[in-house]
């Protein structure tokens, strides 16, 4: 990424009962996080489908952490369907040539405001590293010259 | 930090209002909100964007009903604090106004974005969010909620203080409670108290006044022995499965010999253990309960130290507070001269500890196996102790006695007085810092020779002294009772400090995230028993508020299907993650008889399984669309928002 121009923006999925409020938890502490990061609001993240991770991609979005409830999820079975739907989504960013690490599925509690901030930051650094989704062809494609 | 302008009118075409707050400046410290207001009035969605100092206040809330009623707006944004606190609040402000309240969506500018960023970047951050918020607003629907009989009972979890006065609440405004405790005593932790401080109160008379009046109340049924195995349902519908089992043969065997020796009857108080209302059950009893309200009052228990933290457990001479009052009280009940004899030791010198298991500090205090930290102040342990101390030097002036203490946190009606009371009662005060805790030694392997404490003492001036006790006793603080299978089945938020998690503490003191469902006392926070009570009443309002309204009306976040999209391919039918919700049905559109997706409202969870597997897009969850979300999407991405 070239120096100066802006970190590429990172959606944050995060679900209403564990996620959103382990994101206020973070705010209510204080604890500082990149800014470059958008956080929707969702009653679970199986609502969207593979389509819709790929869209965001194409239109600039340059990393997406899902933050679930993991298997604490109220709905009984979403978790488990939206882990199968992140894999078919791998499948299709690998085709893609897109890195996959652009997409993380993690588990966030109501306090878990490290980990909030650690997934945070792990991503910032990672968009940091790849740049805007397709820029890893690129320089895939000038490795190999 | 600015004040804000007063209002400007629109410059945009739609009806979207947004309306972003200064929250006194917390918001407006970080984000510059004139800049965003005027940044967003070029969007063409909006019709006004307005600032006001605290929007929650009813001045804010004018605004917002004004323009509502003038027609200038016919959908709000909110931009200021977590959704989580005033969504509620706004909603019930678009209402007043004659509007709908689902036609509405909140930019969460607080805390996730002035609280965690700062400067430029919080207002272009806040401007993105605002802006998604338009977007999503602009293709919201109005909605009607669902409609839910209330089942006019409730379930009072837990029979301590808190659990009973809650109880008498509910029951003294005509609602059938069920009050259900896990062992075979009614009285918590409060039956182990000899007197409550500050005032002296005899804890088993308030536990006898409490109990008598529930066993008495015909509106109470009384469920001893018994625990919550399962759950299900929501506001106003719960449905509880509760087991009621004998205990296990050494569960409670101590407590229930305590009340054979003392030829204790059902309801008599048995000192130390509680008031046992009902027989023991003989087998397993299991039954299903439905009720509109749940109000937790599971309690806390006192901290128990670690073998060797302050040498207890190691040294007999070392005792917590609540061991030491039980001792006390056969020591009076004994009484044979002007020195405190306990357990046939005589008792001169006898020191107390402050902060024993409460105000940990990471980096300075060890977790020493427990796996965690106790980072809050108890809150209580310093009256205990200066109350202690004074009962001590009062009823035997030949014993004398030395605090410990880190900080004097004696707040609160009548305390402040019992801090004077032991200075006047020549009780010594020694202060000691985090990190540099009293260490106490034996001085002989004698079980009954005095200890000695060593302390780095701040009142002078860092002196290192050295005290010789008969007796140390640890004010020990409170933990949470561990509800693990509560929490597992019920979802209830739990704090970094293990207790429960109430919404708000300030403005919604007593709700947890799950509605219908209420605290009450020491399984949110350390308190007193003053303050347990006003938590439980407090918890009890707020279910009667809900149980004689006869309804509730939930939020209408359900699927719909449209069938103008609908092909029958069943796929959300497939995914669907409720039993019942959606189903495939015969029907006529357009003429045609077709098959297609139908959903039960009542059933549906509004979790979005069958979106997803769509080919079609034809079924969303309402309020929440697929279209909704891209469109948030496109305003993060949009390249032409002025930061």
């Amino acid at each position: 990424m070239a120096a100066g121009k802006p970190a590429g923006k990172i959606l944050i999925l995060a679900t209403e009962s564990c996620a959103y409020p382990g994101a206020d938890a973070v705010g209510q502490g204080h604890m500082s996080y990149p800014a470059n990061t958008y956080v929707l609001r969702v009653k679970a993240p199986v609502l969207f489908p593979e389509k819709f991770y790929l869209d965001c991609f194409d239109k600039g979005i340059a990393g997406i952490i899902i933050m679930s409830c993991g298997v604490e999820c109220p709905y009984e079975g979403a978790y488990e369907a939206l882990a199968k739907r992140i894999d078919r989504v791998y499948e299709l960013m690998k085709e893609r040539g897109w890195d996959i690490r652009r997409l993380r599925l993690t588990a966030i509690c109501t306090v878990c405001t490290r980990a909030f901030i650690n997934e945070v930051k792990q991503m910032h650094d990672l968009v940091a590293e790849l740049g805007p989704p397709g820029q890893e062809q690129q320089l895939a494609a000038a490795g190999s010259a | 930090m600015s004040t804000p302008e007063s209002p400007k009118e629109t410059t945009g075409t739609g009806k979207v209002g947004v309306y972003v707050c200064y929250c006194g400046g917390n918001i407006s410290d970080q984000v510059e909100v004139e800049k965003v207001c005027e940044s967003l009035r070029q969007l063409p969605e909006v019709g006004v964007a307005r600032s006001n100092m605290f929007m929650c206040s009813d001045p804010g809330q004018e605004l917002i009903i004004e323009d509502i009623k003038s027609g200038k707006v016919d959908r709000v944004v909110i931009a200021s604090c977590s959704p989580r606190l005033h969504e509620t609040t706004f909603r019930s402000a678009i209402s007043r106004a004659g509007g709908n309240p689902y036609l509405y969506e909140h930019a969460n500018v607080r805390e996730q974005v002035s609280w965690v960023h700062h400067g430029s970047e919080a207002t272009a951050k806040a401007n993105r969010l605002v802006a998604a918020a338009v977007a999503k607003a602009a293709l919201s629907e109005p909605l009607q909620p669902i409609r839910v009989d209330v089942q006019q009972r409730a379930a009072v979890l837990g029979g301590g203080v808190a659990g009973m006065k809650a109880a008498l609440e509910l029951a003294d405004r005509g609602l059938e409670v069920i009050l259900i405790e896990r062992s075979p005593f009614l009285g918590g932790q409060v039956a182990r108290l000899r007197h409550l401080a500050p005032f002296g109160e005899d804890a088993a008379a308030v536990i006898a006044e409490l109990a008598g009046r529930v066993q008495e109340h015909p509106a109470i049924t009384v469920q001893t022995c018994a625990q919550v195995e399962g759950f299900d349902g929501y506001i106003g519908q719960f449905r509880l499965q509760v087991r009621r089992r004998p205990p296990e043969a050494e569960e409670y065997a101590d407590q229930l010999a305590a009340g054979s020796a003392a030829g204790a009857q059902l309801g008599d108080v048995v000192p130390f253990v509680g008031i046992m209302p009902q027989r023991l059950p003989e087998n397993l009893e299991e039954q299903e309960i439905t009720v509109g309200a749940i109000i937790l009052a599971t309690g806390m228990r006192p901290y128990q130290p670690l073998r060797g933290e302050y040498g207890y457990g190691d040294l007999p001479q070392v005792l917590t507070l609540p061991e030491f009052t039980r001792l006390w009280h056969a020591a009076r009940s004994q009484r044979q001269g002007d020195l405190l004899v306990v357990q046939g030791r005589r008792i001169r010198h006898l020191a107390i500890i402050h902060c024993v298991g409460s105000r940990h500090i990471p980096g300075v205090h060890d977790e020493g196996g427990r796996g965690y930290l106790n980072e809050y102040c108890s809150r209580t342990c310093c009256t205990a102790s200066l109350y202690t101390a004074n009962l001590i030097r009062q009823t035997y002036p030949n014993t004398r006695v030395y605090e410990f203490y880190r900080d004097m946190r004696a707040f609160g009606r009548g305390q402040e007085e019992l801090y004077a009371q032991a200075s006047d009662s020549q009780v010594m005060f020694f202060r000691f810092r985090a990190g540099e805790e009293p260490q106490i030694s034996p001085t002989s392997e004698h079980p009954t020779a005095p200890v000695l404490i060593r302390v780095k003492d701040v009142l002078t001036f860092n002196e290192e002294l050295e005290v010789m006790a008969d007796l140390v006793v640890l004010a020990v603080g409170q933990e949470a009772n561990p509800v693990p299978g509560l929490v597992e089945l019920m979802k209830l938020p739990v704090g970094a400090d293990r207790f429960l998690l109430e919404v708000h503490p300030k403005l919604r003191p007593v709700e947890v995230a799950v509605a219908g469902i209420y605290l009450a006392g020491t399984c949110q926070a350390p308190f007193d028993v003053g303050e347990t009570c006003s938590a439980a009443a407090a918890a009890a309002v707020k279910a009667a508020a809900v149980l004689t309204r006869g309804y509730v009306e939930l939020d209408p976040f359900v699927a719909e299907v449209d069938l103008s999209r609908c092909q029958g391919t069943g796929a959300c039918v497939e995914a669907c993650l409720a039993d019942g919700a959606l189903t495939m049905v015969d029907m006529t559109v357009d003429g045609q008889n077709v098959r297609r997706a139908q959903v039960n409202p009542a059933l549906c969870l509004g979790c979005g399984a069958c979106v997803a597997v769509c080919p079609h897009n034809a079924i969303n969850v309402k309020g929440w669309t697929l279209k909704q979300y891209e469109a948030m999407v496109d305003a993060i991405v949009a390249e032409d928002l002025a930061a």
